[in-house]
């Protein structure tokens, strides 16, 4: 499975606990900013033109597709919106290892890793279409959304794993946190979240406004009725 | 300016050095301060209100940016795109690893170093670090007694501006402090499942201007310190003592000057620091009555052992023969992540606003009688977690479409995680030495680690993961896991020892000024010199042992033991 030393650092990440680290570099959040001005991602409006770097149109397609289907448009905007195909077709072409399971410790590494992920996504998407073909007799481009979903909800879910998809489930493993990634570092995704960082500067720290209740045991979720709690 | 001798020369521009050349610029003195970078420009090169959209590779930084550099490896997500232009990281010098050593050395070589992007955290050590060694019979005590360094302690949090509240703990004595932020939701769900299990959780102490201190502005909480802050709300070298050393006039600062050596005259006693310019490549040298090394520590020992002459053959102030040795450092990891599910769904909190350790665990472990635990002395823990950032826990939740992409919002007050601060013990088996194989590419004779951790260290490991399951449950919280394995040494950032003060010139290097036994010409104003390591940080001992030995240095100026240029 790919992403383990990623993973790990992710999760100090995103416990916020960098600084702590005394550390510069260590584990914080991980935006440095760099000197130079770079263009947003384009608004996917003006961007049906998009010519891929790395992908054919058909496979730039399919990613799109896919990454809409792991972050679909519901009462927020969805990856297609947030420029997330763009952005996997920009990391691969340039190599740069979004999900490694391989620890970078040269340049050479970097590129070994970027061009892993440059053949896994290529195969990954072949068989995607070879295990629709098998089951459904079409690519998975065109196949009707139930069917798209049972592919994928078999790579997915624990429960509905099937033998012999390995390779697919680490495809799918990849793709989605490539997609992640894509759609969380953007405006629109970290405003989805309602990220305080947005924000560069505030007053104070608010802290707990629940002093009467230390524990937080009475604290009610608020959208609990909409969101199913079995993980 | 090779012609002009100085009255004393400094090494590094960090905590350290830093602090040395505001103290002695203050009192009068010329002096040269070297620093093997470039200087750092807080409107270049923090930057820190960039989001990470605003970056070309959204922070990953560009795969081939150290191609054709000595030392590729890069330190971390964060520095790529960060230094992607700017030069403000360590990759031309190269460095080895004896075989079965892991080091990682991250070194940042611009003025101010490693303190432009501290984490803040600044307990006082006390007696029962000081005194370690009388407790359990390992290493070596302290020339010190807290006694005697409160006072530095007092000036330098005074100075630095230290948040944080008074708890009445000896193993964690108390200081000077600004207002301490409050505690958020996250903490107080951990205090009172800590406070069940007999764990303290207390305000940490963190260098960051919760008001406005000494003329710098309070902290406007833009979540952004390890990005270097941007208006100089919290202490670092770049806002507050190069500056201030500047001011005097009395300070000449070089910048890209990758120091060799030390140079001694006919006494064998120190003349001046020979240094490569980057720039040229040549070699220049530098003459002054005093020399300070501030390099950061195991640098420091570094450059005193190509520190090589017919006086000192090996390395310079080296007759006891312990330059090198004994190098600690923290063990880092993280011993157990999860989440709170009485936080899931919450509306999102501004929890990291501050980037800082808002509280901790400080160690309470070993502290009635120092063997009641499996190991000796003690660890403590950070814990961090709520909204900020990226949703790095993704990889917990399972599934693709609206339900994951809600879940990913629903978990984001709710995680929380640890980050243990276990120090090592002093082993004869770690330390740094030349490499006698591999020089650098300004010909340098390359620094060598020789390092692993030890079982004491080890068993606090175990037993923090353990604590951390009983924390959770506790909490009532779910745990997903904790690192397979700690991280690798050097990640702390936090080395000490390898040029230990003390008394005894046959077992130490520095007496108990930091001046060395053998040249006393010679002084360390860094972390080197701390005999062990504790479970607390260095920076603000660093920034407090220098006052007190630049205090001890110009006493000696003033007295003619060091005579003026």
């Amino acid at each position: 499975m790919g992403g383990q030393s990623i993973e790990r650092r992710e999760i100090l990440r995103y416990i916020g606990i960098a600084a702590v680290a005394a550390s510069f570099p260590g584990f914080s959040r991980w935006a440095f900013a760099c000197p130079m001005e770079h263009p947003r991602v384009t608004p996917r409006s003006q961007a049906q033109s998009y010519k891929p770097l790395f992908f054919s149109g058909e496979q730039f397609r399919m990613v799109e597709h896919l990454a809409e289907m792991i972050i679909p448009q519901d009462d927020t905007p969805g990856a297609t919106q947030a420029g997330v195909a763009e952005f996997i077709d920009f990391m691969v072409a340039n190599r740069v290892p979004v999900s490694t399971s391989r620890d970078i410790r040269s340049t050479e590494d970097a590129i070994a890793a970027g061009n892993e992920a440059q053949n896994r996504f290529v195969a990954g998407l072949d068989w995607m279409n070879a295990r629709s073909q098998s089951l459904f007799k079409h690519d998975f481009m065109q196949c009707p959304p139930e069917e798209q979903n049972r592919l994928l909800e078999e790579l997915a879910y624990k429960e509905k794993f099937k033998p012999t998809t390995e390779s697919g489930r680490e495809f799918f493993q990849m793709m989605r946190a490539y997609t992640v990634v894509g759609y969380y570092t953007t405006e629109i995704g970290l405003e989805t979240l309602g990220d305080p960082g947005l924000q560069t500067a505030w007053s104070q720290i608010p802290g707990c406004a629940h002093p009467d209740d230390p524990e937080h045991k009475i604290l009610r979720e608020p959208s609990a009725a909409n969101v199913s709690n079995n993980l | 300016m090779t012609a002009k001798t100085f009255d004393v020369i400094v090494v590094g521009t960090g905590a350290g050095g830093g602090t040395a050349m505001k103290i002695l610029c203050e009192a009068g003195l010329q002096v040269c301060a070297l620093n093997s970078g470039p200087r750092t420009d807080p409107d270049k090169d923090y930057r820190g209100h960039r989001q990470v959209y605003d970056l070309k590779f959204r922070g990953y930084g560009d795969p081939l940016r150290l191609q054709g550099k000595a030392h590729q490896e890069p330190y971390s997500v964060e520095e790529s795109e960060y230094s992607e232009g700017r030069d403000l990281f360590e990759h031309d010098v190269a460095y080895s690893n004896a075989p079965g050593t892991d080091w990682y050395w991250k070194r940042c070589k611009a003025t101010g170093g490693k303190a432009n992007f501290w984490g803040r955290s600044s307990a006082r050590f006390g007696d029962i670090d000081f005194k370690a060694a009388d407790l359990d019979g390992v290493g070596e005590n302290w020339p010190v007694d807290y006694q005697e360094i409160s006072p530095w302690f007092s000036k330098a949090e005074r100075y630095m501006g230290v948040a944080s509240t008074v708890q009445n703990r000896p193993s964690n004595p108390d200081g000077d402090y600004l207002p301490p932020f409050p505690f958020r939701c996250i903490d107080q769900i951990i205090q009172k499942g800590a406070e069940k299990i007999g764990v303290p959780y207390l305000p940490d102490r963190c260098a960051q201007l919760t008001v406005a201190h000494n003329g710098h502005p309070a902290c406007h909480y833009c979540g952004n310190c390890s990005r270097g802050c941007d208006v100089g709300s919290f202490f670092s070298p770049t806002w507050f003592t190069i500056p201030e050393a500047e001011a005097t006039k009395n300070l000449t600062l070089v910048t890209n000057a990758l120091v060799r050596a030390v140079l001694v005259d006919e006494n064998g006693q120190a003349n001046g620091v020979a240094y490569v310019d980057r720039t040229s490549r040549r070699e220049v040298e530098v003459h002054a009555k005093v020399v300070v090394l501030a390099a950061s520590c195991v640098e420091t020992a570094h450059i005193m052992l190509n520190s090589k002459s017919r006086h000192w053959p090996a390395g310079i102030a080296n007759s006891s023969g312990e330059l090198g040795k004994n190098l600690c450092d923290h063990l880092y990891g993280n011993p157990g992540y999860g989440y709170l599910p009485q936080l899931l769904g919450q509306p999102p909190r501004p929890d990291n606003i501050a980037d800082s350790t808002i509280a901790w665990m400080p160690r309470w472990q070993n502290l009635k009688s120092p063997r009641e635990e499996k190991f000796i002395r003690g660890y403590s823990v950070y814990m961090g977690g709520g909204c900020g950032g990226f949703p790095g826990y993704y990889g917990q939740l399972e599934g693709f479409g609206s339900k994951f992409k809600r879940d990913i919002k629903r978990f984001y007050p709710a995680t929380i995680g640890g980050l243990i601060q276990a120090p090592s013990l002093p082993s004869p088996s770690n330390y740094i030495d030349i490499d006698p194989e591999k020089k650098d590419i300004f010909g340098i004779p390359q620094l060598r680690f020789h390092f692993r951790w030890g079982d004491n260290e080890l068993l606090m490991w175990e037993h923090s993961k353990q604590v951390m399951i009983d924390l959770f449950k506790s909490m009532g919280a779910e745990l997903w896991g904790a690192d397979d394995e700690p991280n690798r040494p050097g990640t702390s950032l936090h080395e000490t020892g390898v040029c230990r003060f003390g008394n005894d010139p046959k077992k130490f290097v520095t007496n108990k000024w930091a001046q060395t036994h053998d040249v006393p010409n010679l002084y360390i104003c860094d972390a080197s010199i701390f005999p062990s390591c504790t479970d607390k940080t260095t920076t603000m001992p660093i920034v407090a042992f220098t006052m007190r030995n630049c205090d001890y240095m110009l006493n000696n100026f003033k007295t003619g033991v060091h005579k003026r240029a």
